[in-house]
């Protein structure tokens, strides 16, 4: 707690971050308010421009801008929640296995790993999403987003395991006859988790990036209302040619709004993890 | 009676890569025994093969590190074990709580992110197998023993100076109460007061419980102090061994007589002979006796035949001995 308090006291960007977020995160909340059930149309006059009885305009379809945006954050916050808690435990598990256990089981791993770095990730989600079609639902997508986006931190996870290794203390703990699974969730464990905290919000950004162009492309459940499906249906009622501009900027706001949060928090909790860029800070 | 008993232990490290397969002998032949109640001294420069031979005899044996052949056999009361051929869950019933081994670099063994209870309870509690608070209860107590204030175990270890570090790590390592204690320089990093400390902490512990101790260190005074005998190793073998006051007064191998010779005297100031070249490289040793390319006796026999160990108490391996 003293930690994030000082944070936010000391590290602009952490403050920025967390105040957009927070923005973020109270739009997600108010879908629990919301008068209007989120798919359904025709509920309010179209194409009313923001005005008081409208805060943020209405859609083409007669759905209210801000209510259905508080239902799209809502589903693409958790879409990239949900990624990146998959994709986490998938890569502290390869990465602590294979950088603590070594030999061919990492050779192993690490050749899965480094297959799952080199192909190309978005021919594959078009490619899943014509073979599913309309069984292609937002927890399928989910999952086959982490099962993509884990490789990276795997591999560098698994080079912080490869230095604990050779330490003593894990010496000791074999030594003292620790099962491997204890050594890695008691001792290895609390060492890489701020390393995983930080490539958390990355990779929400990175998830809900990919979510949205997928959307936009028509090539995810367009029934679950997402950021990317909003820009999906105002596109399909061509709301910029017809002047809806409001249709679109304001996803399009938000969702820039939590980019920049997020990335904004990665870099501060870098910078609070890493010793050297905080002696940076001093000006050394 | 003999706790521990080395007999022709061979542990090399073998690497295999790009279909080229090096074998460093780290440890070549090593034959020694270790009585009740002894602390025995094992002595030698760096890359002599110390370290890997208590990591063998402590079992502590992983890739590429091999064992060759030879055995390391530990006997606590009626109990025989071989650690290199035991069942190991043998091996791991005898750890810690009849076998401590405190190692090297031992201010690292305190995991940096986790209290020294926490540290405590993950390394000791199975061998001792009692409910948390109990456990910590005889923490306490074995603590105050060493005259250690118990309120660091709710520290960090990097809260904690290099000397407490080190005797937090002796606490952890004989809070069983082992018969048989292995200490792998545990005094390298500390001044040398606190390095008394240390030492006489480790000695009051071995009076105490009984327990042998295998001690090794390159510095000579530290063995003086210390040990009842005194093993020399060089390029991984054993090379002398002996009473500690007696091997250090008349040396017989001339590797041991060149080690002590280099000793500064407190009043002499004449300049210390160093002996010419370095000790050789493990993967390729020199032929016959390993001392022969440094050694100013060296003869014929030396270049192509090893040096068995001979005699009984003082034992020492050298043809011109």
């Amino acid at each position: 707690m003293r930690v994030l308090r000082d944070l936010l006291r000391s590290n602009r960007e952490f403050a920025i971050g967390i105040a957009l977020l927070a923005v973020v995160v109270m739009m997600a909340a108010l879908s629990a308010f919301s008068p209007y059930p989120p798919n359904d149309s025709y509920l309010v006059p179209p194409d009313v421009p923001p005005s008081w009885a409208y805060p943020l305009g209405t859609t083409s379809r007669g759905q209210d801008v801000f209510w259905l945006l508080t239902f799209a954050i809502r589903n693409s916050l958790l879409f990239g929640v949900l990624v990146a808690a998959i994709s986490r435990c998938l890569s502290l598990l390869i990465g602590l296995t294979a950088g603590y256990l070594g030999g061919i089981v990492d050779r192993v791993l690490m050749s899965f790993n480094d297959t799952f770095i080199v192909i190309p990730l978005f021919p594959i989600l078009v490619l899943f999403y014509f073979v599913m079609r309309d069984r292609m639902s937002w927890i399928g997508l989910a999952l086959v987003m982490a099962g993509l986006g884990w490789a990276y931190d795997a591999r560098l996870i698994r080079s912080v395991a490869l230095g604990l290794r050779a330490r003593e203390f894990t010496e000791t703990a074999i030594f003292s006859g620790m099962t491997v699974r204890q050594i890695l969730l008691q001792e290895h464990l609390p060492y890489v988790l701020p390393i995983v905290f930080s490539t958390t919000m990355n990779n929400i950004n990175w998830s809900i990036g990919l979510e949205v162009t997928l959307s936009v492309l028509g090539f995810t459940d367009i029934n679950t209302p997402t950021i990317g499906v909003m820009i999906y249906w105002a596109n399909q009622h061509t709301a910029l040619v017809a002047g809806i501009w409001w249709w679109i900027a304001f996803p399009v706001a938000l969702v820039v709004i939590t980019f920049v949060g997020l990335f904004l928090l990665a870099v501060s909790m870098n910078e609070y993890i890493d010793p050297r860029s905080r002696l940076g800070r001093f000006g050394a | 009676m003999n706790v521990l008993t080395v007999s022709g232990l061979r542990a090399w490290y073998v690497t295999r890569a790009f279909g080229i397969e090096r074998e460093v002998r780290a440890v070549d032949d090593v034959s020694l025994a270790v009585a009740r109640g002894e602390i025995y001294g094992l002595a030698g420069e760096s890359s002599c093969g110390k370290s890997t031979l208590i990591k063998t005899i402590a079992g502590a044996v992983r890739p590429p590190l091999t064992v060759i052949g030879g055995s390391a056999t530990f006997e606590f009361g009626d109990r025989r074990i071989d650690m290199h051929s035991a069942d190991p869950a043998d091996v791991l019933a005898i750890r810690w709580r009849h076998l401590a081994y405190i190692m090297q670099g031992s201010m690292s063994v305190l995991n940096p992110l986790r209290r020294v209870r926490h540290t405590f309870i993950d390394f000791a509690q199975r061998h001792i197998g009692k409910p948390e608070l109990e456990f910590l209860a005889i923490v306490r107590a074995h603590m105050q023993r060493l005259r250690l204030d118990p309120a660091i175990l709710e520290a960090y270890p990097h809260e904690l100076s290099g000397g407490m570090r080190q005797r937090v790590t002796i606490a952890l390592a004989t809070i069983c109460r082992p018969d048989f204690i292995i200490a792998d320089e545990p005094t390298t990093a500390l001044d040398v007061v606190v390095q008394k400390e240390v030492l006489g902490l480790i000695r009051d512990i071995q009076r105490e419980m009984g327990s042998s101790l295998l001690f090794v260190t390159h510095d000579l005074a530290v063995h003086a102090n210390l040990c009842d005998r005194l093993g020399v190793m060089y390029a991984g073998r054993l090379v002398e061994e002996g009473p500690t006051a007696d091997l250090l007064r008349a040396p017989r191998h001339p590797y041991t007589a060149h080690l002590v010779a280099s000793l500064p005297r407190i009043g002499d100031t004449t300049p210390r002979a160093s002996l010419s070249g370095a000790p050789p490289n493990l993967a390729d040793p020199p032929s016959g006796c390993r001392f022969h390319p440094r050694c100013p006796l060296a003869m014929d026999i030396c270049r192509s035949e090893t040096p068995a160990m001979r005699g009984t108490d003082r034992r020492v391996a050298c043809f011109a001995a």
